[in-house]
């Protein structure tokens, strides 16, 4: 049981969490700080909403980059439509019109790929460039800062709150929340749902998910519904925690998401992934950002250094593959050894 | 002992009582071709049936029928005592027939709980998994045949043979009757074989019903209780199997007696020098100290069973496992063979044992397949490629090798396995080789294009060629080689010329192989290498 978790994809990426707290650490120990550590969450929680909904799609075999652009225009978009309307209610209604939205276009890639048998990614692409440009062209070209009335404090509403000597007074923020719940949520789908399972089957063998009676439209339709949904949920929440509405918001940033899945273990290929290993690729990536300032390395080594680890870290199993490979196979020997 | 008329049955009426499944006058055509012509089958509780015959020769197609992939042009199938003028691939598995393909039909991502179970679960229409209960069923379905594997253990991490298990349990627990295997001993190993074959009788005694479908006449003869032979869309024998040999099979799946008294062998000049020599090459975790020589025009057969260290020889003589220590020496001069481009640089050829997977690109005309190891020779001044010369080149091969086929511009799938084989070996014989290493080079081909492709091999030699077989098919050996070596645990134990042993001797020696590897002496010293 020991030798499995350490041995485990989730295992290696929480050492290279904790080796790269240390070093940080040891350079700046400003770092070892409560309003570092909710800093970094804070920076982290919208990624991990988009991680989240985008994992399931990733184990399924498929690959996405629009998710970005559905959290851009249903974040925007509402904000328009509501602020141009005199809006100054709560942050729900806000929530509620995003996410009806987020889903119908989810639904609309789902659609896409399983009536017309397009590639994932293909669509994603379209899909991508699609929206940013609805975006510019048909609500706005500019960032807007209005913020309604009752929504107004809700970027420094905190659930633990901490004084800090540098930053002045911070916290929690309680959309941190949202992230336990959604990635709870998204981790009992994936395990204890049939639909979960399909998912799983459909990137292990998709041939074989058909044969065995497995609904793969219906599952794939889902899919791009969470991702629809929790794109748009991670899209209104940005603008409220940065109190601006971007219509590019994220635009750079599909494949860091992409990248920390795929380093919580993910196979590009499909098949696996976990929420606990995605958790703590986004962490990964986000400490790299905060470590970077900390120790003064200059902002443009972020990139670079993000992927050698990535290169690194994919790199492990391939090597091993590649080890196994140099050498022959003779079974005869293996066993008397 | 005359061909069997369709339709009439050879099994006493006394077995008639437990007949689970009859097909009776089937016909299936496919646009012109024939595929089955009034054939009838049946398969009666507990008994292992063996169905045997040549590509082609409508076993596929007989399969298909009788999952229901296919509907019959003519005649109907009884199951259970229902009789059914075309079966859906859904009545057939309501009516416990099950098919286990080649590839198993399982999840690699996924344990092997969950394979097991995922079936029950769909089948069950929950929406949430309870995961001791697929844990349950997995280990009921384990008990079913006796065997134990790892629950929680990812099937990806499996042997081929672990995975048929899993494939023959979820039969088992689909209620199955009566299994259907297809070629299943293909990729396992002897000890695998002989588990499978307990497992197989196990189930027979529980009153399960077997169609067992082999090209390997000794698995047959050892396993069967009832042999089926197809040959070209008809039954030709169904019988007994007791009494049963495999010459007397071939003749059935033929046509023709195929005799193994009346080939010539080149003769090898022992004056000459060697076209290749290996002295005291190893390879860790492949094989140790392995010294030998080959002669212009010989064809030397190197056996040993599955897991002896015979593939990764090959391999590292083709650079693809390049060798740790030791020497090559061609035509006298030593060489270094560090990647494949070293070894077809030197004129070496590899054909592998997985054809399909290795050797050809299927999709692919056969023409296109034939001169891709050599469209470096083919381009015109401006590097383009010239076709014409092209289609020539490919058709001198088509026609040296007698290649079955209407055109070289079809799709390679397109063909037979033993025709398929051709193609790989016209391939590599397109660029010339000296020395051609042959891996199993009739795995999966039937009985009649075996006797063609050892004819193949025979004169390939004698036009210079040096010949490196491998190969555990014991009566191949002896219709090609002029000498054989044996290999167990990763050395070359014994060298026999072809004339000083008899068939039934070296098949005794290559069974020995596995136990004796277990002396203490053997495995200090392999326990010594790096």
């Amino acid at each position: 049981m020991l030798k499995k978790i350490i041995r485990s994809n989730e295992f290696v990426i929480f050492l290279i969490l904790v080796f790269l707290s240390l070093a940080i650490g040891l350079v700046n120990p400003a770092f070892f700080s409560i309003s570092t550590l909710f800093d970094t969450l804070r920076a982290s929680i919208v990624f991990l909403i988009m991680a989240y909904g985008l994992l399931p799609i990733i184990i399924a075999g498929g690959i996405d980059i629009s998710f970005v652009a559905i959290a851009a225009v249903t974040s925007y978009a509402t904000h328009m439509f509501l602020i141009g309307r005199g809006y100054q209610g709560s942050i729900l209604l806000y929530y509620t019109i995003a996410c009806v939205l987020g889903v119908l276009m989810g639904l609309l890639n789902g659609v896409l790929v399983t009536r017309f048998k397009l590639q994932v990614f293909d669509v994603s692409l379209a899909a991508f460039t699609m929206w940013y440009g609805f975006n510019l062209f048909f609500v706005g070209a500019t960032a807007n800062y209005e913020i309604p009335q009752s929504a107004v404090g809700y970027y420094n509403q905190f659930i633990i709150r901490t004084r800090d000597p540098f930053v002045g007074e911070t916290g929690l923020h309680v959309s941190i929340l949202y992230v336990i719940v959604i990635g709870l949520v998204i981790a009992w789908l994936l395990k204890y749902t049939t639909i979960g399972r399909g998912v799983f089957a459909i990137g292990g063998n998709r041939e074989v998910a058909l044969r065995s009676g497995f609904n793969i439209t219906r599952i794939t339709l889902i899919t791009f519904a969470v991702m629809g949904l929790l794109s748009a949920v991670a899209g209104v929440t940005q603008a409220f925690l940065s109190r601006n509405f971007n219509p590019v918001i994220f635009i750079t940033q599909p494949l860091d998401v992409l990248a920390a899945i795929i380093l919580g273990g993910a196979a590009i290929t499909g098949g696996s992934g976990s929420i606990l290993g995605t958790t703590l690729g986004v962490l990964v990536i986000q400490l790299i950002n905060r470590a970077l300032i900390l120790t003064g390395i200059p902002v443009e080594w972020q990139r670079f250094v993000v992927g050698l680890i990535l290169i690194l870290f994919t790199s492990i199993p391939a090597l091993r593959a590649m080890r196994a490979r140099r050498v022959g196979h003779t079974t005869e020997l293996v066993e008397g050894e | 002992m005359t061909d069997i008329l369709p339709g009439t049955d050879p099994v006493s009426q006394a077995a008639l009582k437990d007949e689970i499944l009859r097909a009776e006058h089937i016909s299936k055509r496919f646009g012109g071709v024939v595929a089955l012509n009034d054939v009838s089958l049946s398969i009666y509780k507990g008994e292992i049936c063996c169905l045997v015959g040549e590509n082609g020769s409508g076993k596929s197609t007989m399969i298909k029928i009788i999952s229901g992939v296919y509907t019959p042009d003519e005649g109907d199938i009884t199951v259970n005592g229902r009789q059914y003028k075309k079966l859906t691939p859904i009545t057939s598995i309501h009516e416990g027939i099950q098919v286990i393909y080649q590839d198993f039909s399982l999840f690699p991502n996924l344990t092997v709980a969950e394979n097991i179970a995922i079936n029950q679960q769909l089948a069950s229409g929950k929406q949430l998994v309870n995961w001791k209960q697929v844990e349950q069923i997995a280990r009921e379905g384990l008990a079913k045949i006796n065997v134990s594997l790892p629950l929680d253990a990812e099937v990806s991490t499996l042997s081929t043979a672990d995975r048929q298990l899993i494939a023959i349990i979820k039969a088992l627990l689909a209620n199955a009757r009566i299994i259907i295997m297809d070629e299943p001993t293909t990729a396992l190993t002897q000890k695998e074989v002989a588990a499978l074959f307990k497992v197989i009788n196990g189930l027979k005694s529980q009153g399960m019903s077997i169609l067992f479908v082999s090209h390997k006449l000794n698995e047959v003869i050892e396993i069967a209780d009832r042999t089926v032979i197809f040959r070209n869309g008809k039954k030709t024998m169904d019988q007994d199997a007791k009494g049963l040999d495999a010459k007397k099979m071939e003749f059935y799946m033929t046509g023709r007696e195929i005799d193994g008294q009346a080939i010539t062998f080149g003769e090898v000049n022992q004056a000459d020098a060697p076209l290749l020599k290996v002295e005291q090459l190893n390879l860790a975790r492949g094989f140790f100290d392995v010294s030998f020589e080959l002669k212009p025009k010989e064809v030397l057969g190197i056996t040993g069973l599955l897991g002896s260290g015979r593939t990764e020889l090959a391999l590292a003589l083709f650079g693809e496992l390049p060798a740790n220590s030791g020497k090559i020496y061609l035509q006298g001069k030593e060489v270094q063979i560090k990647t494949i481009q070293d070894a077809t640089a030197h004129g070496i050829a590899y054909v592998p044992d997985d054809r399909i997977r290795q050797g050809l690109f299927l999709e692919h005309s056969i023409e296109n397949n034939i001169v891709v190891s050599i469209i470096g020779r083919l381009v015109n001044r401006l590097g383009l490629v010239n076709s014409k010369r092209k289609a020539s080149e490919a058709q001198r091969w088509v026609r040296q090798l007698e290649l079955k086929t209407p055109s070289p511009e079809l799709p390679v799938k397109s063909l037979s396995g033993g025709n398929q084989q051709r193609v790989v070996l016209a391939k590599w014989l397109a660029s010339n080789p000296k020395i051609l290493i042959l891996n199993g080079p009739t795995v999966g081909v039937d009985v009649g294009s075996k006797a063609e492709i050892h004819e193949l091999i025979r004169s390939l030699a004698q036009q210079g060629l040096g010949i490196l077989l491998i190969s555990d098919d014991i009566p191949e050996l002896f219709q090609t080689c002029h000498r054989i070596l044996l290999m167990r645990a990763g050395r070359i134990v014994e060298e026999y010329k072809r004339q000083d042993i008899t068939e039934q001797a070296l098949n005794a020696e290559l069974v020995a192989a596995a136990p004796v590897r277990a002396d203490a002496s053997a495995s200090t010293h392999v326990s010594a290498q790096p």
